[in-house]
């Protein structure tokens, strides 16, 4: 029988008991939908952590500033261990695998623009942040050599600033205070959007390090050119282990530490956010692990239907014999009724899985991304759960001897 | 003599059951000729079941050989057996067997569909539903179709492979007196068409359409004899005017 009609025949076959057909797809439609919700939640953490690695500026190490040793022993001063501007100098200069180390120094001040106040938090830079965190500006200009000389009253907004402060107007060349300093905004930075922390990124202002330091309150850094933290970027990304050696030889001579007890700390941010994201990963692979299993409870609920289907139509696949149905035409004919039953369900399972990954994308604010052959895959799987739970019940359709299913009542 | 179109040979056909042997069929020989009218009779366990399954391919035998058209088929593949009755037998069953949700014309097609040769034409399957009186109703599902019709349905899908021999197992047992003759009447003028026909039935009234009886007791054919059939037209006529006189007492 050509495969066709064998389709049609399985078509019409499920029509006929059609309540019984979808409660027997259920099983394969919750799993499908469970396994490609899962794979596809967890595709989207994977693209929302690969963003956040490019938008923390690809292959990049911060170095932060340690309070000082905890042992109680001070040097005297000038000899105060602690990053400064010369060290950022120094390693991009002496590590010729570093393209940019960025010096940066951050405070929390409350920033005022008309009667709107917020309180970002502020960054004292220079224009080496921006190809070091790829910062691009949306309007207005980088930081002049004046200014950054010179302690400029200067600053560059984020855009969650620029929204809270000035909604819809032009913020270039418009004063705000920062604390009790105003300065004029010069330029306004993308947007990056959250990071997978949830943290908002563009909640901060740059200024020169110099205004910072000197203008904005609470600061008590140990040296006139002290900064918090340095912000490194590697050119190549395979040479991240041997630059952080590197750094970590070069600032221990300049800082002249040999303990373990180093004032500076190392720390790969785009590594801490794999690591993240491999838990995730794990976990939803475990979840979709779960979820198959359900699939597998469905395929047995397909078997059970098709072994009734079978002692129900026993006459007809006698009379099917009778006028020359052969044991691979009776075989063929079941497994197709078991194919399709759980193509059925699988692409059923499809659509519930689009539905609800929309929703949690819409009204949960989830990133989820289905995959191409995450649906081929889950398609063809329940096809072949449909041949191999199928194939008992139609091997033991096509074993039936044609005078016995004739006479069966 | 010429060529049987479908003969037995020794058949024998014995079943175990728990520690005794029962011979269903002990050594049966039969010629069946091309054209022929045949009544199969017996009592119930006579063997006439037994052989009828094991004439239509359904069944094999223990010893002896069927042979059609001069091929020994006794000891085919289960496939094998399927090919030669899709080529060479038709059945007609007592309870019809149709597909139900299924058309008429969709259940004559049946064997066809079967067929690794077949081509999809349609033509030669609503000539057979034309044959049997079914023009108007081919698109009908059995369920809006009366025994009589059904089982019609079935003639023409025992027709629709041109067979060598048509089987058919007490195809009036489930329909009342008037149908059946009816029924008994396309059978004789198929027969007179040229069709080779074997009929099983317990019925004398209905084995008397036939032109030669077979008659089985204990596994063994007792008579196998040439009578001159009774015309199942002119039965049909004078039971129709008898229930037309009563009707108008």
């Amino acid at each position: 029988m050509k495969w066709w009609m064998l389709c049609k025949v399985a078509w019409v076959a499920l029509q006929v008991n059609l309540m019984r057909s979808i409660l027997t797809m259920l099983g394969i439609i919750i799993g499908v939908a469970a396994v490609i919700i899962m794979l596809a939640l967890g595709a989207g953490a994977q693209h929302e952590v690969d963003q956040q690695i490019k938008n923390l500026g690809g292959n990049v190490f911060v170095v932060f500033a340690r309070g000082r040793a905890s042992s109680g022993a001070r040097g005297a001063s000038g000899s105060v261990q602690t990053l400064t501007e010369m060290d950022a100098e120094a390693i991009e200069q002496q590590i010729p695998q570093v393209s940019v180390a960025a010096p940066t120094i951050w405070a929390n001040a409350q920033v005022i623009y008309g009667n709107m106040n917020w309180a970002p938090s502020v960054r004292g830079v220079d224009n080496r942040i921006f190809p070091a965190q790829n910062w691009q500006l949306a309007h207005g200009r980088e930081f002049s050599a004046a200014e950054l000389n010179s302690a400029g009253r200067v600053a560059i907004i984020g855009a969650t600033v620029q929204r809270e402060l000035f909604g819809a107007s032009d913020p270039i060349g418009q004063t705000i205070r920062v604390d009790r300093t105003p300065v004029t905004v010069i330029g306004v930075l993308d947007a990056k959007g959250q990071n997978t922390q949830g943290n908002d990124q563009d909640d901060l202002i740059f200024m020169p390090l110099d205004t910072v330091r000197k203008r904005i309150a609470g600061m008590t850094l140990a040296s006139p050119r002290a900064v918090r933290s340095l912000i490194v970027q590697v050119a190549d990304e395979r040479d991240m282990a041997l630059v952080e050696q590197e750094m970590e030889a070069l600032l221990r001579q300049r800082m002249r530490t040999t303990g373990t007890d180093a004032p500076f700390q190392i720390r790969n941010l785009s590594e801490m956010v794999e690591t993240r994201a491999r838990t995730m990963q794990i976990f939803n692979g475990l979840l979709a692990a779960v979820a198959s299993v359900s699939l597998l409870v469905g395929g047995i609920g397909i078997m059970n239907i098709m072994l009734v289907s079978v002692t129900e139509r026993t006459r007809e696949i006698g009379l099917r014999m009778a006028v020359g149905a052969e044991p691979a035409d009776i075989l063929r004919q079941f497994l197709i009724e078991a194919m399709l039953l759980c193509s059925l369900g699988g692409l059923l399972g499809l659509s519930i899985a689009v539905l609800v990954t929309r929703s949690l994308e819409k009204f949960a604010g989830f990133t989820a991304i289905i995959q191409p052959e995450v649906v081929l895959l889950s398609i063809g799987f329940s096809a072949m759960i449909g041949i191999f739970f199928g194939y008992y019940p139609a091997r033991k359709a096509s074993k039936l001897q044609p005078i016995d299913a004739l006479r069966h009542e | 003599m010429s060529q049987a179109v479908i003969e037995s040979l020794g058949l024998t056909k014995t079943y175990r059951m728990g520690s005794q042997q029962v011979h269903a069929l002990a050594g049966v020989d039969v010629h069946i000729q091309q054209g022929e009218f045949i009544a199969v009779m017996g009592p119930s366990g006579s063997g006439k079941s037994t052989f009828m399954n094991m004439l239509g391919c359904l069944d094999s035998p223990s010893s002896g050989e069927i042979r059609i058209q001069g091929e020994n088929v006794t000891h085919l593949s289960a496939a094998e057996l399927a090919r030669i009755r899709n080529r060479y037998i038709g059945f007609v069953f007592q309870q019809f067997n149709l597909l139900p949700r299924t058309t008429a014309l969709d259940n004559v097609l049946l064997p066809l569909l079967y067929r690794k040769d077949h081509d999809g034409n349609n033509d030669f399957a609503s000539e057979c539903l034309r044959r049997v009186g079914l023009a108007e109703r081919m698109d009908h599902h059995p369920s809006q179709l009366s025994g009589g019709q059904q089982q019609r349905v079935a003639i023409a899908r025992a027709l629709v492979n041109q067979p060598a021999v048509v089987l058919a197992d007490e195809p009036t047992g489930a329909l009342d007196t008037e149908t059946g003759l009816e029924i008994m009447q396309l059978f004789q003028q198929l027969n007179q068409e040229g069709k080779t026909i074997v009929l099983v039935t317990h019925e004398p009234e209905v084995a008397a359409f036939a032109s030669r009886q077979l008659i089985f007791r204990d596994g063994r054919l007792q008579s196998d004899k040439q009578v001159q059939a009774e015309s199942a037209s002119e039965h049909l006529a004078r039971y129709r005017a008898q229930k037309q006189q009563e009707g108008l007492a």
